[in-house]
């Protein structure tokens, strides 16, 4: 009478909690995953391969457009292998005030992960609070770029403009309130006890699993190991600023939620510290209209919001595009530990696993 | 009882058949251009490079110096003035902040410990914009690393990425396959190269670091590169039944089965379709000139 049989269901492509365009392919028994696979390539324009046939200058348009939750984070990646492609050094102000949009990107995407892992999960009051102080960092964007979500913010050689007259003050405001807006969302999670029922525990992944499967990121913090590109390989202006790299040892999606919440506070703090010892100075290098490279071969890896962000660079002597145009995506990477932290656990997780993952289709498929 | 005189549309030219383009020669803007030059950094060429540019540089300060001596010696057979002596031309120094990062010579102790432990298997260690590069003979890339994460003094945990690029233009290889290591208690990067033919299979690097998995699927999927020993060695962005591998520089940048007419042309045949149409419903003949 009865019976044990696997059943076999996909979640996705189309799916609100996939976050865009993911499959999975699960395989149960009763509610437990006994096997995970993710299918991806639903969202593949070939980003590599336009970057290839355009200029180096036209390749930024393509990096906003990969992870659009945090654009500023892809530019300054993409802006820094190009300098380092060509040796170009940026001018200090440039430095600085990539920085403090890098980090203001950075609040934007822990934001918008805030409020749909809640979300997922079930807890829709965080949304709505998230999305009203991501408004003021979009709004910010707007007021220097002319744009909110694809900001194609930074040029090969430091910025198209200073910052507009304002600037300061909006940012000053921002900032004089994101504590107590941090302290409104901990309120609301930290110590309930059905988001706690449904994070803590869950998705473990191991230290030496996401070394070995190269998760990078808050996921690998969370499992204790303090590896944070801004410390470990400073680039732009981060070293010359006093902040701390937040971990956690129980590497749960609890645990991954408290360092989320600890670096938003860093950025916070990054931010104040480049708006008080911003130097003056021009905000572009001198350098030719054509940029033509030697030969030459760059791998640049930024900390995105959601881990490395590698760019890998191949210059050709004498044009005018790049040979080769790789991009090192962090969530693509990531993604690939969903099975080790998917199997054995509840088909009612799994969403909390994607959601903890962090992940952006537009930047896995590219 | 007369029959209702019902305006006549006018013929209407058919909407082009879609040739659908395969032929790449029939139509010149998809024209697929192929890279002449082999982009590939490394110290030995570009001390060759500077070596050739010193000669022909001295080559021509000679020719200089003699041409000047001829001309002198004429001009006093004439009985003119003598003309001015050569000056040597020095190279121009471009007013920008543009210092390109060339080649230098491997001092890093993780290279040259690497090089004393593989040997001949190493063919070459350089450095180049503060980033290490080491390239290996392509059958040593899997001994290399596990070297490289179980040595003691090497420690690379985390391959951080797995990328490969297209070189057409070389002779004795098609593709350079690149590792990018990442020691995490180090704090250091390390950059492995293989250079392969195409056809050759390189050792997967799937049971040293798992992370590899996808990153391969991905150069198999995008160029073509097979990995022996991958558990799962099947294409990961495009379909199954994709065509082709989109990385390769032969591959052109439209896609296949695109219709070989330009959209702005097709959309101006369109208009002019559609205005035909209403035109001859209403019974006007657009295609007369107006007599005055």
């Amino acid at each position: 009478m009865f019976k044990n049989e696997e059943m076999e269901i996909n979640l996705g492509p189309q799916h609100p909690s996939t976050h865009g365009v993911l499959r999975v392919k699960l395989r149960l028994d009763g509610e437990t995953i006994t096997h995970c696979k993710p299918v991806i390539g639903y969202l593949h324009r070939g980003v590599e391969k336009i970057c290839e046939n355009q200029t180096f200058f036209q390749g930024q348009v393509w990096t906003d457009r990969m992870d659009y939750c945090s654009a500023v984070a892809n530019n300054l990646g993409w802006a820094e292998a190009n300098e380092k492609l060509f040796g170009i050094t940026v001018p200090r102000r440039a430095q600085y005030i990539r920085t403090l949009l890098n980090e203001f990107n950075r609040l934007a995407s822990h934001l918008i992960w805030l409020a749909t892992h809640a979300l997922d999960i079930g807890a829709m009051t965080v949304f709505l609070y998230a999305f009203r102080e991501r408004e003021d960092i979009l709004d910010m964007n707007e007021a220097f770029c002319g744009s909110r979500l694809t900001t194609t913010a930074f040029r090969i050689g430091g910025l198209r403009e200073d910052m507009p007259p304002g600037f300061e003050k909006m940012a000053r405001k921002f900032l004089a309130k994101f504590p107590t807006c941090l302290e409104e969302y901990e309120n609301l999670l930290s110590e309930n006890r059905i988001w706690k029922k449904r994070t803590v525990g869950v998705a473990m992944l191991s230290a030496e699993d996401a070394i070995a499967l190269g998760v990078t990121g808050p996921v690998l913090r969370a499992a204790g190991v303090p590896y944070d590109i801004r410390k470990a390989f400073p680039y732009a202006a981060y070293a010359e600023m006093d902040f701390e790299v937040p971990t956690q040892t129980a590497a749960d999606t609890y645990a991954r939620y408290l360092v989320r919440m600890a670096e938003m506070r860093q950025s916070a703090r990054i931010i104040q510290q480049c708006l008080d010892g911003m130097p003056e100075g021009p905000v572009m290098a001198k350098i030719p209209k054509i940029l033509k490279p030697e030969v030459n071969e760059v791998y640049h890896a930024t900390e995105a919001p959601k881990g490395e962000l590698g760019y890998y660079l191949v210059g050709e002597k004498g044009s005018t595009n790049p040979y080769r145009f790789h991009v090192r995506a962090p969530g693509f990477i990531n993604l690939q530990s969903l099975p080790k932290m998917a199997e054995g656990g509840l088909i009612a997780d799994i969403v909390a696993a994607i959601g903890t993952l962090d992940i952006v289709l537009g930047e896995i498929d590219r | 009882m007369t029959e209702p005189i019902i305006p006549q549309a006018p013929e209407v030219p058919e909407a082009p058949a879609g040739p659908y383009v395969y032929d790449y020669a029939a139509s010149p803007q998809r024209q697929v251009v192929m890279p002449k030059t082999v982009p590939l950094p490394s110290y030995r060429t570009y001390l060759a490079e500077v070596k050739a540019a010193a000669e022909a540089d001295e080559a021509k300060w000679k020719k200089m110096q003699a041409d000047f001596e001829t001309a002198k010696a004429k001009a006093e057979a004439d009985g003119k003035d003598a003309p001015k002596p050569p000056v040597r031309p020095v190279p121009r120094k471009d007013d920008n902040d543009l210092k390109a990062p060339w080649p230098q010579e491997a001092k890093d102790a993780d290279l040259l410990l690497l090089q004393e432990l593989l040997g001949a298997k190493v063919e070459e260690i350089f450095e180049q914009a503060g980033e290490l590069t080491c390239q290996l003979e392509k059958g040593a890339i899997y001994e290399a690393l596990q070297l490289c994460r179980d040595h003691e003094g090497l420690r690379y945990e985390m391959l951080a990425d797995q990328s490969a690029t297209h070189y057409p233009a070389a002779s004795d290889f098609a593709y350079s396959v690149v590792y990018h290591l990442t020691s995490i208690s180090r704090r250091k990067r390390l950059r492995l190269r293989i250079l392969v033919p195409e056809g050759f299979v390189p050792e997967s690097a799937c049971s040293v670091y798992p992370s590899a998995n996808w990153m391969e699927r991905e150069i198999y999927d995008m160029l073509g590169i097979a990995f022996a020993n991958h558990p799962d060695m099947t294409r990961i962005l495009c379909p199954d039944d994709w065509e082709g591998h989109a990385l390769r520089k032969d591959y052109p940048v439209v896609g296949w089965g695109q219709r070989d007419v330009a959209f702005r042309e097709d959309r101006g045949g369109m208009i002019e379709r559609i205005a035909l149409q209403k035109a001859g419903q209403l019974g006007i003949n657009l295609k007369q000139p107006k007599a005055d």
